[in-house]
């Protein structure tokens, strides 16, 4: 078994998770992530899988609650938790840049 | 006057009687934490709010409520309003709650008074709470310990008797397993008996929220409080309300218990499998019966576990990103650089780690084959279990492999803190209850636990045979006389 990541493979892993790896970290990644992905690759040694069947992780039926207004928070106290706001909005950083 | 030392029917009368108030209790908690302040236990104290909660009870009767005026601790993974909520997160270091988890309100409802918040492994992702942000909580047996994880803290302001209640968080044994490394009782309920809403979620088919004291009637009792159907969460379950301490002191003969070999192999040290037998032994003379049985599956539950787990994980901290709360990248260029750099700096590496390969999981094609495929083979676990609650009422084995181990032992093993709780995440995978109990203790007089297993909803019989074992063995569990020998 390979013991680890290629640096490519890390960076892609990286990218899905929107985490930026620093190029001293890269190296470390290879080789934690492989274990772990080696760690999990053991489901392949399992038999019995059925893809057709529905999994749930209860099996009670989903109850819905009454479709009644309920309490709703309160935009300003909202607002004190993020970092950055306009009026009743809450602020982001450019999403679309013109280089784009 | 110490009362934090005496049973909970004795504090009970002291404040039915005027003897004393919550706010000596609150006092008295608030002198013991500052004692063992250096445990690490705490995240942040309450002192402010609690001792103004305490006198706005003064006025009020107790009633029969017996956990009326007493302080309780709470994992920093549960939201409480206007009290900071960290999850042992640099990401989440500056959040202050605008609503209360369910079980907040519930235990404040119930006049509890809550004096801080726990220390835990970062987003409760550990077995240690060595990946707190804040440093970890020391095990009161030995403080060069560990005391497990992820709710370190709370097991460690039990056993340190700071307080007599605390709220966890289980989703692969972070409450029995700290639980069984420090000596106290902690119980996870079945998925869908306690609300998550209001609970920060790591992996959310699995979280679930328990009580952690320092004996199995307190336990129940929090469970009372904390239990029942909520409308914001559709995975709680309808069920009646029901006293989990009714069957504790019955008798347990004719009581069919099975015992996996599993559980019982060679993973778990030699120690630990002599005081399972004992125990065994002890219930055998007792009038129930012990069968060694075989199951399927229980050796692969820590693959299912990492899979369903990171892969939930890292779709629900998708959401820290620097955008609605917490810490966030100053002058980001753009959204991008925001999510990245909010999420390299405000992570630890644990939580990185799981959140990466969870990912990898998740994406295209790996969803069938990883995830898909996890939670075919955790239907199949949980049928296991199923058909050997047919025939039995309980299922024991040792809540761990080990006793606690130093503070000090390497982390760099990222395969490790999942292993660490292998004999409790089959619970978690089946959704069934889960208890550990303390029946003795290993070198160095560290705890062992028992862990004892019940079916869906059954929680009281769990409370039956832990308050039958509690009694018969009648351990001392105070870890501030234990002090003396380490």
């Amino acid at each position: 078994m390979n013991n680890k990541l290629t640096k490519e493979e890390v960076l892609h892993v990286a990218h899905l998770a929107r985490i930026k790896v620093g190029e001293e970290e890269i190296e470390k990644y290879q080789v934690e992530l492989k274990q772990l992905l080696n760690d999990v690759d053991k489901i392949k040694e399992v038999d019995g899988y059925d893809e057709e069947r529905m999994i749930a992780p209860w099996e009670r039926d989903a109850v819905l609650r009454d479709d009644e207004p309920g309490e709703m928070l309160n935009p300003k106290e909202v607002l004190k938790n993020a970092p950055r706001h306009s009026g009743n909005y809450i602020a982001v950083p450019i999403v679309i840049s013109e280089e784009a | 006057m110490q009362f934090l030392d005496k049973s909970i029917q004795e504090i009970h009368d002291a404040l039915k009687k005027k003897e004393i108030s919550p706010k000596d209790l609150v006092e008295e908690a608030f002198e013991r934490i500052e004692k063992s302040k250096n445990l690490n236990g705490y995240i942040t104290l309450n002192k402010e709010e609690a001792l103004k909660q305490a006198e706005a009870l003064e006025q009020k009767d107790a009633g029969d409520n017996l956990l009326f005026g007493l302080p309780i601790a709470v994992k920093d993974n549960i939201l409480t309003k206007g009290l900071r909520t960290t999850c042992a997160s640099h990401i989440l270091d500056n959040f202050i709650p605008i609503y209360d988890a369910t079980i907040v309100e519930k235990i404040k409802a119930n006049d509890m008074i809550i004096i801080g918040k726990t220390n835990m492994d970062e987003f409760a992702m550990g077995s240690s709470s060595r990946t707190s942000y804040f440093g970890a909580p020391k095990n009161p047996w030995n403080h060069n310990k560990i005391s497990g994880g992820s709710s370190g803290g709370s097991a460690t302001t039990i056993a340190a008797r700071d307080v007599l209640f605390a709220l966890g968080t289980d989703t692969g044994g972070s409450i029995r397993q700290p639980a069984s490394y420090t000596g106290i009782v902690g119980m996870k309920p079945t998925y869908g008996r306690v609300s998550r809403y209001g609970i920060v979620a790591f992996a959310s088919s699995l979280d679930q929220a328990g009580p952690m004291t320092r004996n199995v009637y307190e336990n129940a009792l929090l469970l009372n409080v904390i239990a029942g159907m909520d409308d914001k969460d559709l995975t709680s379950a309808d069920k009646e309300q029901e006293d989990f301490t009714r069957k504790i002191g019955k008798d347990i003969k004719g009581m069919k218990i099975a015992l996996p070999n599993y559980f019982r192999s060679d993973i778990v040290s030699e120690e630990i499998r002599k005081e399972v037998e004992n125990t065994k032994k002890i219930l055998e003379s007792s009038g129930a019966t012990v069968d060694y049985v075989d199951m399927k599956y229980l050796d692969k539950a820590v693959t299912l576990y990492q899979i369903i787990a990171m892969g939930e994980a890292s779709s629900n901290l998708a959401r820290f990103d620097g955008i609605r709360y917490g810490y966030t990248k100053e002058n980001p260029k753009d959204i991008e650089d925001l999510y990245l750099e909010t999420r390299k700096n405000g992570f630890g590496k644990e939580v990185k780690r799981r959140i990466m390969v969870g990912s990898y999981l998740l994406s295209g094609d790996n969803a069938k084959i990883y995830y898909n495929k996890a939670l075919s083979i955790r239907d199949d676990m949980k049928k296991e279990f199923d058909r050997i609650f047919k025939e039995y009422d309980l299922i024991i084995g040792s809540t761990t492999t080990t006793t606690a181990y130093d503070l000090t032992d390497p982390m760099d093993d990222p395969s490790k803190s999942f292993m660490d709780d292998v004999l409790v995440i089959p619970v978690n995978m089946a959704g069934l209850p889960g208890l550990s109990l303390p029946i003795g203790f290993g070198k160095g007089h560290m705890p062992i636990g028992l862990h004892i297993i019940g079916n869906s909803f059954d929680e009281a019989t769990i409370y039956q045979l832990a308050g039958f074992l509690e009694k018969k063995l009648n351990l001392n569990l105070d870890s501030r006389k234990g002090e003396e020998n380490v």
